[in-house]
């Protein structure tokens, strides 16, 4: 498994919990739609610290 | 019993019994989902099962290991307390000293870190469950 892979697959596994227990999505669709924003703002940030982090040497 | 979970429609929150508030809360902490399923709560109990299951899984696959309070690092109680929300298979693993100890070889793996993150998250997200469990139990939540 890579670093990537690994971050996807947390992304996807927390954004569905999160989903599911949210209060303020009350409906179904409600909750896909904030559980697809979560894991896009997972892997998004992911990607984004990874490319802030990549030239530095530790 | 699949009420509004399914119909995509807003439930109205119902409170029930405080016997009934505590056995879903004991639930939801012995295995992750169950004291949604104590609720009726069908749907959401069995997405917050598997996920937190998978993730716990996974967190294993990924050569992550459990924590066990020491005196000398404080740092493992904090480590142990996320752990132990898993409930009822961190008491398992820490009764039979199952991804306790951790060897040389298992630590250099590339993954390593990652599965004690996927290990620690899962117990997190489980004391989370729980206190979803609750809010719907005393009716704040439907």
């Amino acid at each position: 498994m890579t670093h990537f892979s690994a971050m996807v697959l947390f992304s996807l596994l927390v954004s569905v919990a999160f989903a599911a227990l949210s209060s303020d999505h009350r409906t179904t669709q409600e909750r896909v739609k904030y559980g697809a924003k979560v894991f896009a703002y997972f892997v998004g940030f992911g990607l984004l610290l990874a490319w802030i982090f990549y030239p530095l040497p530790f | 019993m699949f009420n509004t979970e399914t119909s995509g429609e807003a439930a109205i929150p119902t409170p029930v019994s405080t016997g009934r508030t505590a056995f879903a809360c004991i639930s939801a902490l012995i295995l992750p989902g169950l004291g949604h399923l104590v609720l009726g709560k069908w749907v959401r109990g069995v997405v917050i099962g598997v996920v937190i299951s998978a993730m716990f899984i996974f967190g294993f696959m990924m050569e992550g290991h459990l924590y066990r309070p020491e005196k000398s690092e404080w740092l493992t109680w904090f480590f142990s307390f996320l752990n132990a929300g898993m409930g009822l298979p961190y008491l398992i693993c820490l009764a039979a000293d199952w991804g306790i100890q951790v060897q040389p070889e298992q630590a250099a793996k590339v993954t390593f870190e990652y599965g004690n993150t996927f290990l620690c998250v899962a117990g997190a997200l489980n004391m989370l469950a729980t206190m979803d469990a609750y809010d719907i139990a005393i009716g704040r939540k439907a």
